[in-house]
């Protein structure tokens, strides 16, 4: 499903650490794909993207977001 | 009336069943017998009783140690019949006791250097667990992100899995999470050397389906399951979870619960009401995880599908496994926290029970379950049955079966019934309910010799509302569905103002005379109705005084005498109120 979230990049803390965006609304995504521009704690970005069901990870700090594109706000 | 007396007769047979129970001071072991001379016999009668002994069983008795002289304290070989023999005879009327010399075994505590950082272990009690078995023979299957035999794995007994990310032989690790979590369930132990891990001697099967950037695919995920099922793994660890519902995982799932395989599954990390799948999936256990102060972790979720809780960490306190640096692939002792690393502390131990002869899976979980720590208030289900006692759980593994004596000594241990049987995980305080609801019949049947009435329908339900509720509807964790509905169509008039957020704590506004008062008021002059208001009056008198006695807990009171106080005062209050209702009403029949 194509998906465009406006939030904030956050660093989670699991296993040895993944990629969240936390939507403007509350919603936490685990970012899949990251480029490396976006690996950047508190960087307020829109991201357009595929959430993708047939995917499980360790972090499972919600749904899956693989990034297609992105813009740095 | 026929139901109240089937009910009497239900709770004596519980009551007796209980009281009857052998319970474990029969089970001990020892080899020898003390005898504990009184003091006021004198060495000759002593030295004549220890002849009399060595002439009748051919046994030498001997003083513990030379200190034991002033308190006459001596050992005797022997087993229990000596005992039985021994109280029989002559010599009791000369002994303080005589008894059995208990073993007392040290538990094995391991010489890896890092152990103290293991919190996490000593919380599930595992040094006693490893004194009846390291889980030698069972085989794990860790499906992750991989396993790196990194050096606190080399005396690691390992068996063949595969890459499904590359499809390869070898599943070697490029993140850390797989080998990390491997570490819990198996870490090398007692080599002088890093860390220690549960199920030390069980064989690790290491399966990645979750490439470096830790995702991977549900056909992927599925085809591991069957893989291990199909190569003799025992016990299945998914510390993953996420998507949604899919047949071919629900397919893969059941394939190997029927060939007997264990299936584990964390229950995520978006500290959300419900687990994740596949945790969800049923033939898995779901795995919330706590801190080291035993309070469940921020992150972890919990309510629906979650079975069992197990130390996975919070910032307090980390999981520490020996794994490798995904930026280097060194090796490194690193600390995690996640439902993760509480997921293969489950797995460890349920390679433990498998070792000591329990093997059908459904009877594993049992297990877990009825050898889980019960967590006394768990209104949401963050821990399921309780929080994982690995000890707890080999010493009933290995008595071989469940057998009806344990299901009740495990009910009276805990005054808990586990819901599981009919509902999905947690406990309800069953055997207060029971007592609120007999004592508002008994108030009522007590004021009837007094006014004659007729009992109806509207009565009861006065008295059930205002005693118990409808109580075992609070055991219920639907998923996907808020859990306060049911709460509070299961808290009884007095529990309901903290039945929403799930407290346990009384409010007084709601626990006290005011709503029987409001509710008479209202309808003492309605024909039917002011049974159902004369009924509240009664249960509540009896939920308020059952309270007082047991969990004496108000708003604005805290803990002990003023709410005691509080509530007895108002339960008399219910009951007189009752009284008067009763006296102005009650016709004779």
């Amino acid at each position: 499903m194509s998906l465009t979230v406006t939030g904030i990049i956050e660093r989670k803390g699991l296993g040895p650490g993944v990629w969240a965006l936390i939507s403007d609304s509350g919603e936490t995504y685990e970012l899949q794909k990251t480029p490396s521009e976006l690996r950047k704690v508190g960087l307020k970005v829109t991201i357009t993207g595929e959430t993708r069901s047939d995917v499980m990870t360790f972090a499972m700090i919600g749904p899956v977001l693989e990034v297609h594109s992105f813009e740095v706000i | 009336m026929k139901k109240f007396l089937l009910l009497c007769l239900f709770i004596i047979g519980l009551g007796w069943a209980i009281a009857t129970f052998p319970g474990l001071g029969a089970s001990g072991t020892y080899d020898s017998i003390v005898l504990d001379f009184r003091e006021d016999v004198g060495s000759t009668k002593i030295a004549q009783d220890i002849n009399a002994i060595a002439q009748q069983y051919h046994l030498s008795a001997h003083l513990n140690s030379k200190f034991s002289t002033t308190d006459n304290v001596y050992i005797v070989k022997g087993d229990r019949d000596l005992l039985d023999s021994l109280k029989k005879s002559d010599i009791v009327k000369d002994t303080e006791t005589i008894e059995p010399n208990y073993i007392y075994k040290v538990s094995e505590v391991p010489n890896d250097p890092l152990y103290n950082k293991q919190w996490n272990f000593r919380s599930i009690n595992v040094e006693n667990a490893w004194n009846e078995t390291k889980g030698n023979g069972i085989t794990v299957a860790v499906i992750d992100t991989g396993i790196s035999q990194v050096p606190d794995l080399k005396e690691t007994k390992f068996v063949p899995g595969y890459d499904f990310v590359n499809d390869r032989l070898e599943a070697t690790d490029d993140n850390g999470h797989g080998t990390h979590v491997a570490g819990t369930i198996a870490q090398s132990t007692n080599n002088n050397f890093g860390v220690t891990g549960i199920a030390n001697e069980a064989n690790l099967m290491p399966l990645k389906v979750l490439s470096e950037s830790g995702s991977g695919t549900v056909s992927d995920i599925a085809e591991s399951i069957k893989f291990a099922a199909d190569n003799g793994a025992d016990i299945i660890n998914m510390s993953l979870g996420g998507g949604g519902e899919n047949h071919l995982m629900k397919e893969a799932i059941d394939y190997a619960h029927n060939k007997g395989v264990v299936i584990i599954a964390a229950a995520g990390n978006s500290g959300q009401n419900s687990s994740e799948y596949p945790a969800r999936y049923p033939h898995v256990i779901g795995v919330s995880a706590f801190g080291p102060d035993g309070e469940k972790a921020p992150y972890s979720n919990y309510g629906a599908g979650v079975d069992i809780g197990a130390p996975g960490g919070s910032e307090a306190g980390k999981i520490i496994q020996n794994t490798i640096d995904p930026e280097t692939g060194e090796s490194v002792f690193e600390g995690y926290q996640g439902t993760s690393m509480a997921a293969p502390h489950v797995a460890g131990v349920a390679a433990l029970i498998k070792a000591s002869g329990v093997k059908n899976p459904d009877e594993i979980l049992t297990v877990l379950q009825q050898s889980a720590r019960v967590v006394q208030e768990d209104p949401l289900n963050h821990f399921g049955a309780g929080q994982l006692d690995a000890y707890a759980a080999v010493q009933l593994a290995l008595k071989g079966q469940i057998t009806f004596s344990d299901f009740f000594r495990w009910l009276r241990d805990n005054g808990y019934l586990n819901p599981r049987f009919w509902i999905d995980g947690g406990a309800i305080a069953l055997l207060p309910k029971i007592a609120m609801v007999l004592g508002s019949y008994l108030l009522a049947w007590f004021l009837r010799n007094y006014f004659p009435f007729r009992w109806n329908w509207n009565l009861s339900w006065g008295l059930i509302a205002g005693s118990s509720g409808l109580f075992f509807l609070r055991g219920l964790y639907i998923f996907d569905l808020p859990q306060w509905p049911l709460r509070v169509m299961g808290s009884s008039i007095p529990e309901l103002g903290g039945a929403i957020q799930g407290s346990s704590m009384l409010n007084p506004i709601f626990a006290s005379v005011l709503i029987p008062f409001i509710l008479i008021a209202l309808f003492l002059g309605h024909k039917e109705w002011k049974w159902s208001a004369i009924g509240t009056c009664f249960g509540v008198a009896s939920c308020l005084g059952v309270s007082a006695f047991l969990s004496p807990v108000v708003w604005g009171l805290g803990y002990g005498l003023p709410s005691q106080l509080f509530l007895i005062i108002n339960a008399l209050l219910c009951f007189g109120l009752a009284h008067l209702a009763l006296k102005s009403e009650a016709k004779p029949i």
